[in-house]
């Protein structure tokens, strides 16, 4: 890495948000920053699901599938044998899984690995389809996982699911993972693989004329994305303490889909914008379900209106900025500086 | 323009606040439970329950107003740890009521534990719920006991010496209530002749039939939900398969009646509560009230919730009313004794934060639900 104005100011800033993560976690309420640690988290998850979706183009939905197995490989690692005993009352558990014990970081780090590797297999199927047949490919990968895990009683306790899960997951593991995905997958971005990956995304009969090997571009990406799901599925299992087949359904993947989507298709930065957007904005827009009293009307709480409050400004923002927030732009320090020079970049 | 649109909505918002911070004396109580989502008709029935219940006792004895305030956890766990979070550190609530089903509730009780708050869920029957915890305790029997009732009407009343056992496998609620009546069931020294299994979305049970068939139970226990149990008796039915059906709490839905029709009559299940057999005079005036206001009779769900709200009252007014800490209402939600409640006697056990109460047994009788018995614990 060179050692320029740019990175040094990367750094910087990097520094600064660690900063403000030991401030908030000293200083913001218990509920603040559990709302970072979720949005912490599903940056970490849409950062990963963008590249594969924004920057390669494939439209792919099967986070939620690879969410799943990082939750359950980290749940079943960070479980103690006592408590894998007491949990699986249908039939016991296999052996093998319940003697295995280790702390949260080999945890974490093997969830992403089985998670990649699920990701390398299932990339040779799928992507033998393009467009509207991946998508509807990788939803069904994302089902299956559901009927395995509810199928699989030895190994995934069946619909009872794993409970009682230990918290490791604070406000520090969200950040520094989130800030490696983050760096990890902007360099792949910017490298090599990276303009492939978009030469792939805007005409793949093109990129192949070029003598770019597209599966194996889209293999990084979807290896790559699966590795950061399956970390972050880690984190949120033990953020929430309890798993079960029911967590990860195909709403996960549509939450994730509307922040890259809001944050624009393509844009890491975006996203990291949009990820804020969108988790801090459905817990502030609590207080529309509250009653309250405006100039003394009184305004009965109508639960659910979040939702439709949510709704509406995705349609607006639809209308009024189609690419989401940052369309295909990334934020830079060369936008900045030459802003404040008046040049135009 | 903008900036006169800009603070016109910074006053609102400061208004809207300022409105939320009333000033007479009253008690913040939490309510977490699933009003939108795919489990929302049972969180909007325990809702419907619990305002009947406060607007019945709006106030602490000497004086306090008790403030209900609800938070909509979806029916997801994530939300529900949220909304529990910002409960107890945003609204500075002295105890929380929810959540309906047993994992959401699973997944806000850490937190409310941690900051020892007192959690009081009206409807979450997994016995992991309160393990190990000793700021959780409910308003509703475990499922272990719920199948121990199943297990003893099935071998006393209906005399049965063998059943068969019709599991959903991806509902968890199924998977431990089956659970429980085998053990129970084998206690007593019944045989359990048959498990066959079953998806939610499944349509078709002919091959769990003519299995069930050849092995010939004498009763067949299905604790499942209203659809299931309606498609599967009709089918049953169909294919000459006429043994006694039996159900946990799941059963009851006006549904199971509308698609079940004559199938589902006979079919038999274990509840928590039957609104015209008065188990105390609080029945009696809440079952008035609630047909009163809502013209229809409250459910299971409807009762639990307003019994979680009578309990968490009567513990404030033990507590010390206006005075009462979080710390000293747990001490007396757990010291609960003798509490008439909607649903009947609770008692709640002050070492695992259960309640110790009776279970009611209901079956469809020509097109309608009708009291059985009632069986202490």
């Amino acid at each position: 890495m060179k050692i320029d104005r740019n990175n040094i100011l990367t750094i910087l800033a990097i520094l600064v948000f660690f900063l403000f993560v030991w401030w908030g976690s000293n200083h913001l309420t218990a509920y603040a920053v559990r709302v970072w640690e979720d949005t912490l988290i599903f940056l970490m998850l849409s950062a990963g699901y963008n590249l594969i979706n924004g920057v390669t183009g494939q439209f792919s939905l099967e986070p939620n599938g690879f969410v799943a197995i990082g939750a359950y490989v980290t749940a079943i690692l960070i479980l103690t044998p006592a408590q894998k005993e007491s949990m699986f009352i249908i039939e016991p558990m296999v052996p093998w899984l319940a003697n295995l014990h280790m702390s949260f970081l080999p945890a974490l780090i093997i969830g992403g690995i089985v998670t990649a590797f699920v990701g390398f297999l299932l990339g040779f199927p799928v992507f033998r389809v393009r467009g509207d047949y991946l998508a509807i490919v990788t939803l069904g990968f994302g089902l299956t996982i559901r009927v395995v895990s509810n199928n699989t009683i030895t190994i995934t306790n069946g619909s009872l699911g794993l409970k009682g899960l230990p918290t490791y997951t604070n406000i520090w593991w969200c950040a520094v993972w989130a800030v490696i995905a983050m760096i990890v997958i902007m360099r792949i971005v910017d490298s090599a693989f990276g303009r492939a990956m978009k030469a792939v995304r805007d005409d793949e009969d093109a990129a192949i004329a070029m003598g770019i090997n597209t599966l194996w571009i889209k293999q990084i990406a979807f290896v790559t994305a699966a590795f950061f799901e399956g970390v972050g599925g880690g984190l949120l299992a033990s953020l929430i303490t309890i798993i079960s087949p029911t967590v990860f359904t195909f709403f996960l993947t549509f939450e994730l889909l509307i922040i890259i989507v809001v944050g624009g298709l393509g844009s890491m930065t975006g996203t990291a914008l949009a990820t804020v957007v969108v988790v801090w904005g459905s817990e502030l827009l609590r207080v529309v379900e509250q009653p309250m009293n405006i100039f003394g009307l009184h305004i009965p709480g109508i639960p659910g209106m979040r939702m439709v409050v949510f709704s509406i400004l995705l349609i607006i923002m639809m209308i009024f900025a189609r690419e989401g927030i940052m369309g295909q732009k990334e934020f830079s320090w060369d936008w900045i500086f030459n802003k404040i020079k008046g040049k135009r970049a | 323009m903008k900036r006169l649109l800009s603070s016109l909505v910074a006053v609102a918002v400061a208004l809207s606040f300022l409105a939320s911070a009333s000033f007479a004396k009253e008690i913040k109580v939490g309510v977490v439970w699933p009003i939108t989502g795919l489990v929302a008709a049972f969180g909007q029935s325990a809702w419907k329950g619990a305002q009947l219940a406060h607007s019945m006792k709006p106030a602490t004895k000497d004086g306090c107003k008790i403030k209900l305030i609800l938070l909509d956890n979806k029916g997801m766990k994530l939300e529900t740890a949220n909304a529990v979070s910002k409960l107890i550190t945003d609204n500075h609530v002295k105890a929380i009521i929810g959540a309906i089903t047993s994992s959401n509730t699973m997944a806000g009780a850490p937190i409310a534990e941690k900051n020892h708050i007192p959690m009081i869920t009206s409807s979450a029957t997994n016995p992991l719920v309160t393990k190990g915890k000793k700021y959780i305790s409910r308003a509703c029997f475990i499922d272990p006991f719920q199948g121990k009732v199943a297990a003893k009407y099935i071998w006393n009343n209906l005399h049965a010496k063998k059943a068969a056992v019709m599991i959903e496998r991806d509902q968890d609620y199924s998977v431990g209530l089956a659970h429980a009546f085998m053990n129970a069931y084998k206690k007593l020294g019944g045989k359990i002749v048959a498990v066959e299994f079953f998806q939610s979305t499944d349509q078709d049970y002919s091959a769990q039939i003519s299995d069930l068939k050849s092995k010939n139970p004498d009763v067949i226990y299905m604790p499942s939900y209203y659809q299931e149990l309606a498609l599967f008796s009709r089918q049953a039915r169909q294919y000459g398969l006429n043994q006694p059906i039996m159900a946990g709490d799941g059963a009851e839905a006006e549904a199971l009646i509308k698609i079940g029709g004559k199938a589902v009559n006979g079919l038999t299940f274990t509840t928590h509560f039957d609104p015209h057999a008065a188990a105390t005079p609080l029945t009696v005036t809440f079952v008035k009230a609630f047909e009163k206001k809502y013209k229809t009779s409250p459910d299971a769900m409807a009762a639990l919730g307003a019994d979680a709200y009578f309990i968490l009252v009567n513990a404030i007014n033990e507590a010390g009313g206006c005075k009462a800490t979080p710390k000293k209402i747990n001490y007396y939600v757990r010291h609960t004794k003798d509490f008439k409640g909607v649903t009947g006697v609770i008692t709640i056990n002050p070492k695992t934060g259960n309640a110790i109460k009776s279970a009611v047994i209901r079956k469809v009788k020509d097109g309608k639900f009708v009291y059985v018995t009632t069986v202490n614990p």
